[in-house]
C-alpha cells in the first residue's frame, strides 16, 4: 500500500528535503501534497484527503500548535496522523504537542531511516 | 553543527579552518527568544553553500537559483540554532524567528573576534554580552556560525553545544 502525505512547512527547501528523503528512505509514497503553513494545510485538507501530516512548529500565519488544535476541533480531520518535524528538542515542547493530539515527534536532525520509522510506526504499517 | 551537517546535508566536517577564507559569503541571521534571548548569525561562503544546497534538495549545483541557496542557508542556520538551543536548554521552551538572508558585509555579518582556534573561538564577553564563534571547513569552503546572547555565563554551555 503506498501513501498520501501531507507536508506543512514554510521552507521550501525543507518540504523539498522531507520529500525526497521519504523517497530515499524506501517510504511507500503515493501522493505528497505541500502547504506553506497551518492554514493552507486545513485549505487544502477541504479537498484532498491523506493519510498522514508532517508538519513544522515555527510558521507563518496559523503555526503548528494552532494547526494541531484546529485538526483536533475537526470530527473529521482529527483521525489524519500528524508527526511533528522540529528543531526544537526540548522536553516541554514535546509534551505540549502531544498533548494537542502530534502522534509523533522527530527532532532535527535526522536521519532517513528515523523519518520512515516514524511515519509506518504512526501508520501502522506490519514490519517487514 | 556537524551532526545537523551530516544527518541532514550529508556533509563531512573536515575540521577548523586553519587560516581565514576570504570571498562572497550567503549570511543568515536569526533571533531567539528563551532563557536567554539573543541572536545566531551563519555564514557560508559562496562556493560551499551552493554545494551545501546542492546536496540538501538532492540537485545539480548549476540547477540552483540564489533562492534556493538562501533558502537551505536559513534553514541551516534554523537547524543549528534548534539543535544548540535544545542542548543548553534542555527543559525550557525557546521560539525562533524565521531567518532571513542578509547582506554580507553588513553589521550582523561580522565577527571581528573570530580566529581560528582549535575547538572555535573562546567566548568574548562585551558589555554584559557574549558571543560563541565556531568555523568549520566544508568540502569547497568555509562555515562559521556566531551565537550573541546578553547572559555572558551561557555562552560556555554553548559553545560545548556545538
Amino acid at each position: 500500500m503506498a501513501y498520501r502525505v501531507l507536508i506543512v512547512d514554510d521552507s521550501p527547501a525543507m518540504r523539498s528535503f522531507v520529500r525526497r528523503v521519504m523517497l530515499l528512505s524506501g517510504f511507500e509514497l503515493s501522493t505528497c501534497f505541500e502547504a506553506s503553513n497551518g492554514q493552507e494545510g486545513l485549505d487544502l485538507l477541504r479537498q484532498e484527503w491523506v493519510d498522514a501530516i508532517l508538519t513544522d512548529i515555527n510558521m507563518p500565519v496559523v503555526d503548528g500548535e494552532e494547526f494541531l488544535r484546529r485538526l483536533a476541533a475537526d470530527e473529521v480531520l482529527r483521525s489524519i496522523p500528524v508527526i511533528v518535524i522540529s528543531t526544537d528538542a526540548t522536553r516541554n515542547r514535546i509534551e505540549r504537542l502531544l498533548s494537542l493530539g502530534a502522534r509523533g515527534y522527530i527532532t532535527k536532525p535526522f536521519l532517513p531511516e528515523a523519518l520512515r520509522a516514524e511515519l509506518e510506526t504512526t501508520l501502522g504499517v506490519p514490519c517487514e | 553543527m556537524e551532526q545537523v551537517l551530516e544527518k541532514m546535508f550529508f556533509i563531512e566536517c573536515l575540521g577548523e579552518p586553519l587560516e581565514f577564507v576570504s570571498g562572497p559569503e550567503v549570511v543568515a541571521h536569526l533571533t531567539f527568544e528563551g532563557d536567554p534571548s539573543g541572536a545566531l548569525t551563519l555564514r557560508v561562503t559562496a562556493g560551499a553553500a551552493r554545494s551545501v544546497a546542492a546536496d540538501f534538495l538532492g540537485a545539480e549545483e548549476s540547477d540552483l537559483s540564489e533562492q534556493q541557496i538562501g533558502d537551505v542557508v536559513s534553514e541551516l542556520a534554523n537547524m543549528i540554532c534548534g539543535s544548540v538551543l535544545s542542548r543548553v536548554e534542555s527543559s525550557t521552551t525557546f521560539r525562533l524567528a524565521a531567518p532571513r538572508i542578509v547582506p554580507s558585509e553588513s553589521e550582523a555579518g561580522h565577527f571581528p573576534g573570530w580566529a581560528p582556534e582549535p575547538g572555535g573561538s573562546p567566548p568574548s564577553d562585551a558589555g554584559g554580552r557574549s558571543s560563541t564563534v565556531h568555523a568549520v571547513m566544508i568540502g569547497s569552503g568555509r562555515m562559521v556560525v556566531s551565537i550573541d546572547t546578553e547572559t555572558p555565563a551561557w555562552s560556555t554551555a554553548a559553545r560545548s553545544a556545538f
